[in-house]
């Protein structure tokens, strides 16, 4: 082969093999180990079958884990990006205070999980935290965020939320600067009223944001992990764990590598699901040239 | 010696034959324009021989060697994108130096050679701007310089002036002619523009569907046109070309092989009445849309033929629709059935010379 | 907004508020970082502390071999970033570029690793590690993020915005393909590459979960692993300490930011627009 033929591999060569060796082949290996039981250091993978998968589904602290997945993914999101939405046509304006709070809404994407879960577990602490006392000015008194399997989910949701509303909605704001003027002033020439206005042009026109954000924050929130290990490690009473915290546990505490191994291929084969149906969605409108 | 030769050229891009079984030579020291509508394989024949495409068949040579599998680097060949192609991100003294560089000239040298050639061009002043801060017409001269600067054999210009605005056009268009003369190398030219064509080249291609039509100068090309193609193409407004069978009651008795008959739009005459002159072609017409662009006027008439496109030289006619178009046999072309031309002359004469009035242009003088 | 004065103040009121939700915290985690432990105690909290009591901060780098950490930090993520330049840049160029066979192909695999979640294969990954004897190693924390697919399409977006013309006018200039990329290309995508490298840098800097998982012992583990340490001290969290900790975890990115907040800003917004 020639070298003007082979060069175009040899540059790629690099990245492909990191992708291999990191992603490709573990996810592979991971399937593999799915079909196996084993403790890390015995010698022997033992081949069971399917059974990993059987005794998963029937192990009521995964399906508790799973759910605990779902809730999380889908409240963050589903939160994230209606107040974002809401944030995005409220802020998008220009002017030094606008920009002001451009930046403070974002500046905890930038902060690493672990400094924002232990603030969160202080701002959230019962007896001493911040946001007890605040509400203890309206006379609401000691919840225990999160101390109590009620409310421990959707604290860590509330910090998931705080954290990615700032980055969400200067997306959102992105995506209504690029859609043309001359769009809105046509429908103001047809008198339309606001409320038409945003649902029939503003939202359809956002779509394409629109998905790209619920499918990566729902790829982005199935792996949380950082909040639970520091925040709950996954209690009170598994009420927080989470799926990759699940495997943590498994893998790392319990030695259970087959049923971790099997937990994260279940999650994987959620993912592709959501993905395949993403690109067949917008397959047509995204184009990746 | 520069002088290009192609020799049984075929492109193919997938299954389209974009230039077929081309075969050129275009003189050493030229300024030869390749013209044609846009698709007819133009800018594929010009980056054949610059060699950004390689040919499906046939051999390019410059001069004795054959360059069909060089490198466009080593072609010494400097080229003139329509876009220019500056690279952004240098300033015009990088822009120009970048080729020197890479072919390893000594840096003493290619200082004075900027200078010398940023001098020609009259961008000294900006050396150390970068291309976005350039006007168009200087953006043009640095594409001129990096060309210059290599000392090509050949000169290769692609639509270099399609951005520019008339003005700034009709000087760079000098500028190209002095230039040209100046370094006295090969310069092709590829424009879409039939005006930019006549008025700078002194040999033209003339381009459609990857066929070559035509090869002359300018005037040749204009007065003596090969085919309907190159009449309708060179010169506007086009030539008016009508079918032979709209013709026959103003030229009876036309020879057998005629299929079509032409003439320019400058040469047909507008008469106030009804005249009768030996060897003139004679059409009651009806003026439709008038257009005064100042020096001239160019009308849109109707008649039993057709409609056909005049152009007078005389003040523009306000007071009446009806008109006749004269046009003087000689002026006449003709054309057979495939469109090619057959150089025959018609005449007939039915009206006594004696009995012929003298005719009265209409318009003001 | 209406121009309505009413509407005005409500408006103004409610922008204050949303900076205070967001800037609160962090004003409350500096100050808690200058207080006395009894100091942290106190109802309502005193937003600017009595005293600046430094050596909370000298007592938080001293707790650990920070030095240690702040190093292991620096050398992933500078590490990691260079790796990926030179992985990345190549690789963009020969998809944007060339034409050859299996160029979708591979690319379809670089999308689809960008659709993986990385901390989900961690296990296999692991196991990996461990049998390239990396693991407890830089090279473990730095090797599984030599490329990113992200940044590949980034970059390969942005050279295919390249002008073709460009590219024959440098070849023409007997350029060749790797000075075109060096000379031509990575400097007409710097925006991208900048916007690239500073989302390469705050993840990997921040990263806490992929220490966590690789590393064993002090020789590798880096500043967000430390700063996790320090609030497991006995009898209670010391919060003035842990967060002087996390103010020294932050402050290289807070640095940054401020320098480049509206190009950070932009890079984030960039890469989910795009």
């Amino acid at each position: 082969m020639s070298w003007i033929k082979a060069r175009p591999y040899v540059m790629i060569f690099p990245a492909i093999l990191v992708f291999t060796l990191f992603f490709l082949y573990p996810i592979g290996y991971m399937i593999f180990l799915s079909f196996h039981d084993w403790n890390f250091v015995s010698p022997v993978k033992e081949f069971v079958g399917f059974s990993n998968f059987t005794s998963l589904m029937e192990d009521a602290k995964f399906l508790q884990v799973l759910r605990n997945t779902f809730m999380y993914s889908g409240l963050t999101v589903f939160l994230t990006i209606s107040i974002s939405l809401l944030l995005a046509l409220w802020l998008n304006k220009k002017g030094a205070m606008y920009g002001m709070v451009q930046g403070a809404i974002f500046s905890p994407h930038i902060i690493s999980l672990v400094s924002i879960s232990m603030l969160w577990m202080w701002i959230m602490d019962t007896d001493y935290g911040l946001l007890n006392w605040f509400l203890g000015l309206f006379g609401i008194t000691n919840i225990p965020w999160l101390t109590d399997p009620k409310t421990s989910l959707l604290s860590l949701i509330i910090v998931a939320v705080w954290k990615g509303i700032g980055y969400y909605t200067l997306i959102f704001i992105a995506g209504l600067q690029s859609i043309p003027r001359d769009i809105y002033e046509a429908a103001a020439l047809d008198d339309t009223n606001r409320i038409r206005t945003f649902f029939k042009l503003t939202l359809p026109m956002l779509s394409p944001t629109l998905f790209f954000l619920t499918i990566i924050g729902l790829i982005g929130s199935f792996q949380v992990f950082e909040t639970i290990s520091i925040m709950t490690k996954g209690g009170p009473i598994n009420s927080t764990n989470t799926i990759v915290y699940y495997i943590y546990e498994n893998g790392f505490r319990f030695f259970k590598i087959g049923y971790a191994s099997t937990a994260g291929v279940i999650l994987l084969l959620i993912i592709g699901i959501f993905t395949v149906f993403y690109f067949k969605l917008l397959g047509r409108k995204v184009h990746y040239q | 010696m520069a002088e290009i030769r192609l020799e049984n050229i075929v492109k193919k891009f997938n299954e389209d034959t974009v230039v077929k079984n081309l075969n050129l030579t275009i003189q050493d020291g030229s300024f030869t324009v390749i013209v044609g509508p846009s698709g007819c394989g133009k800018s594929t024949t010009l980056r054949m021989i610059a060699g950004l495409e390689a040919p499906t068949s046939g051999d390019i040579w410059i001069g004795d060697e054959c360059v069909t599998h060089t490198e466009p680097g080593k072609r010494n060949i400097a080229m003139v994108f329509q876009n220019y192609a500056l690279y952004p991100t240098m300033t015009v003294r990088k822009n120009i130096e970048f080729g020197l560089v890479n072919k390893k000239v000594p840096k003493a040298e290619r200082e004075v050679l900027i200078r010398e050639i940023s001098d020609i061009v009259g961008l000294t002043e900006h050396l150390d701007k970068k291309p976005q801060q350039l006007s168009g017409g200087q953006r043009q001269r640095v594409a001129l310089a990096r060309a210059m600067v290599k000392k090509p054999k050949v000169f290769i210009l692609d639509e270099p002036l399609s951005n520019l605005d008339a003005k700034l056009r009709g000087q760079m268009r000098r500028e190209l002619i002095e230039l040209h003369q100046k370094l006295g190398i090969t310069f092709i030219y590829v424009t879409h523009d039939q005006v930019e064509a006549m008025s700078m080249g002194d040999q033209i291609i003339l381009l459609d569907k990857g066929v070559m039509q035509q090869v002359d100068n300018p005037m040749k090309m204009y007065h003596d046109p090969n085919n309907v193609f190159t009449a309708e193409f060179i010169g506007t407004p086009a030539m008016n070309i009508v079918k032979r069978t709209e013709m026959d009651r103003y030229l009876p008795d036309l020879f057998k092989k005629a299929a079509f008959v032409g003439f320019k739009p400058e040469h047909a005459l507008l008469v106030d009445e009804e005249w009768a002159i030996s060897n003139y072609v004679i059409m009651e017409s009806e003026i439709l849309t008038t257009e005064t662009l100042g020096a001239e006027t160019i009308y849109a008439v109707r008649n039993e033929a057709g409609m056909m496109n005049i152009k007078s030289f005389t003040e523009p006619i306000t007071n009446t629709k009806k008109i006749h178009v004269a046009v003087a046999y000689d002026k006449l072309y003709f054309f057979d059935i495939a469109e090619e031309r057959i150089r025959h002359s018609y005449s007939h004469n039915t009206i006594p010379l004696s009995q012929v009035k003298k005719p009265a242009l209409v318009g003001g003088n | 907004m209406k121009k309505n004065p009413f509407w005005k103040v409500i408006n103004g009121i409610g922008l204050l508020l949303l900076i205070c939700i967001f800037a609160l915290p962090f004003v409350w985690m500096i100050s808690t970082s200058f207080k006395t432990l009894g100091e942290t105690m106190t109802f309502p909290p005193n937003w600017i502390p009595n005293q600046l009591l430094w050596e909370n901060f000298s007592k938080a780098w001293n707790s650990g071999p920070f030095l240690k950490y702040f190093l292991n930090s620096t050398i992933v993520s500078v590490g990691i970033l260079i790796l990926q330049f030179a992985t990345i840049i190549p690789a963009a160029y020969a998809f944007a570029r060339y034409r050859f066979k299996g160029n979708n192909f591979f690319f379809g695999v670089t999308m689809v690793t960008l659709m993986i979640p990385t901390q989900l294969i961690f296990l296999p990954v692991y196991l990996q590690m461990s049998a390239f004897g990396l693991l407890d190693s830089l090279w473990g924390l730095i090797l599984p993020f030599a490329s990113s697919a992200f940044g590949i399409f980034l970059l390969r977006q942005s050279f295919k915005q390249v002008p073709e013309e460009l590219l024959e006018a440098a070849r023409l200039d007997q350029a060749s393909e790797w000075k075109i990329i060096i000379k031509i290309m990575v400097p007409m995508a710097k925006p991208v590459l900048i916007t690239f490298a500073m989302f390469s840098f705050i993840a990997h800097w921040n990263d806490y979960f992929w220490p966590l998982v690789m590393t064993t012992t002090e020789a590798s583990r880096t500043l967000p692993l430390g700063i996790a340490k320090l609030r497991e001290v006995d009898g209670g969290v010391a919060w003035n300490i842990l967060m002087a900790g996390n103010l020294i975890l932050v402050i290289p990115i807070l640095i940054i930011f401020f320098f480049g907040q509206r190009q950070i800003i932009r890079a984030f917004v960039y890469t989910g627009v795009k």
